[in-house]
């Protein structure tokens, strides 16, 4: 197949593909892991018991105050005295995932090597401590009065924080959990620094090759806009299905 | 934990070869985040306003110039001005007037729509006072509207500034001597300690961006909490 554009042979265009499609699987297995350890810290955080809040307010102001480029070099370099050995080997071991059904092998795909787990890692520490502050200002963006609705009904304080105070915050919360989704699709790029052929990799990569620079550029530039605008659509289709259903502007 | 690296190479990690050779290290990293957070604010002010003034296809395009430079990653942005300035330009230019033209793009970009934002939040009151007082649109907008919601931009300015030391981070990947970069140097040169090197640079970020905050709360006093709020 011919992919050939802007000038740029077909074989760059195809690195730039490949790097393309490592951006999207990075980004999006940290968006999951993130979305659930943001959960976690923000549970830790908002908890009246200071053996759990004191080390969230610690792990927050930690994570957020230092470069993401730091903290990928951290787990790079010092991954090997900081990660458990038995999951240090298995990062350091190629590993062959194959789906096989009576005789016939469906798929079979080559797991990714340390410079991954090790930007995963990074990724997901540095997303889940901002993911956590955007749930904890979806909370306090939930008026008291409807804490105080649901005592007057004579709700159990934890089911009125999970029926009435979660599902509202969840709505306020939506918004930025996607940007902090837009930030980890652009963070990821800074994983090239340890090796991860991501797309930025792959421009650069195809940059040193043909000497094409702005074709190289501005194809990998191109596709993190689609990516980003991608997610942007995804939540102003939301908004508009939200708006429907409950009136406009009714959680404004 | 054995630290001896980092106190080994001290003077190297805070300021590079200074006075023998150009300034570097953290330094240069307080020298970055200085000179990009100014111009950031300066684009963030003037495009904000702009972006507040204007209307129709002017307003749409504006729009859509500052969704580009926040949809981009920095690192992207930085290879463009990298790349490109000097074809653009005509002669070379330094890598750090590349990484400070980037990160003030990136920054002004952000900080725009904190302005507009900050802006808006004056009550129409306001306009209509100082239109009624004879003022013209421009003169309103510079002596009654701005001294009253440059307070409340100031919370949006303080992290941007932040997110802006941590992004001089990224001068490393055009070979700039900051802190991070001086850091990964003193790591392949010892090839040991890796963890100690890093939290120790790490450490040297949270004191820095911690400094700023403090500073900016000091400052903002008692009412920083609510202007968070309206911020976030």
């Amino acid at each position: 197949m011919n992919l050939s554009i802007f000038g740029l042979g077909s074989i760059y265009v195809e690195w730039l593909l490949w790097g393309f499609a490592v951006t999207l699987i990075l980004s999006a297995a940290t968006c999951v892991a993130a979305t659930l350890g943001g959960l976690a810290v923000c549970a830790a955080r908002i908890s009246r018991l200071r053996l759990l809040n004191v080390p969230a307010r610690l792990y927050l102001s930690l994570f957020r105050n230092t470069p993401l480029l730091v903290q990928i070099f951290f787990w790079y370099f010092a991954g090997s005295s900081v990660f458990p050995t038995p999951l240090l080997d298995w990062f350091n071991n190629p590993h062959t995932v194959t789906l096989a059904f009576a005789g016939t092998t469906w798929l079979s795909f080559k797991l990714p090597s340390f410079e991954f787990w090790a930007g995963f890692t990074a990724l997901t520490f540095y997303t889940s401590a901002f993911i956590a502050e955007e749930f904890r200002s979806g909370l306090r963006a939930v008026p008291p009065g409807q804490q105080e609705g649901g005592l007057s009904l004579g709700l159990p304080s934890g089911l009125i924080f999970i029926l009435i105070i979660v599902p509202q915050a969840a709505r306020h919360a939506f918004a930025p959990l996607l940007g902090q989704y837009m930030n980890a699709i652009k963070n990821s790029s800074l994983t090239m620094a340890i090796g991860v052929a991501e797309l930025s990799y792959a421009s650069r990569q195809v940059e040193t090759e043909t000497f094409q620079t702005f074709e190289a550029f501005g194809i990998a530039t191109i596709l993190y806009i689609v990516a980003v605008a991608a997610l942007e659509g995804i939540g102003e289709l939301v908004q508009r299905r939200r708006d429907k259903k409950y009136g406009r502007g009714a959680l404004s | 934990m054995n630290f001896d690296v980092v106190w080994n190479n001290l003077p190297y990690l805070l300021w590079g070869a200074y006075p023998y050779g150009p300034i570097g290290g953290a330094a240069l990293t307080i020298w970055l985040s200085l000179l990009s957070g100014l111009a950031s604010a300066v684009i963030g002010l003037v495009l904000g306003v702009w972006l507040f003034m204007s209307r129709g296809i002017v307003h749409a395009g504006l729009v859509l110039f500052l969704g580009f430079f926040r949809a981009i990653p920095v690192l992207m942005l930085i290879f463009w001005t990298y790349f490109l300035l000097p074809v653009v330009l005509g002669f070379s230019v330094p890598e750090l007037t590349t990484v400070v033209c980037a990160l003030a793009l990136i920054g002004g970009a952000y900080l725009a729509h904190g302005v507009a934002a900050g802006l808006r939040s004056v009550g129409e009151g306001q306009w209509e006072a100082g239109i009624s007082l004879g003022l013209g649109r421009w003169r309103v907008l510079r002596l009654v509207i701005l001294p009253q919601s440059l307070r409340r931009m100031a919370p949006s300015f303080v992290n941007q500034w932040v997110a802006l030391i941590k992004d001089t981070s990224l001068a490393y990947v055009i070979g700039v001597p900051e802190l991070s970069f001086v850091a990964t140097q003193v790591n392949n040169r010892a090839m040991v300690y890796p963890a100690e090197i890093f939290l120790f640079v790490a450490a040297v970020y949270f004191v820095i961006c911690g400094a700023l905050d403090l500073a900016a709360s000091a400052i903002a006093g008692k009412d920083d909490s609510d202007g968070r709020r309206a911020a976030a």
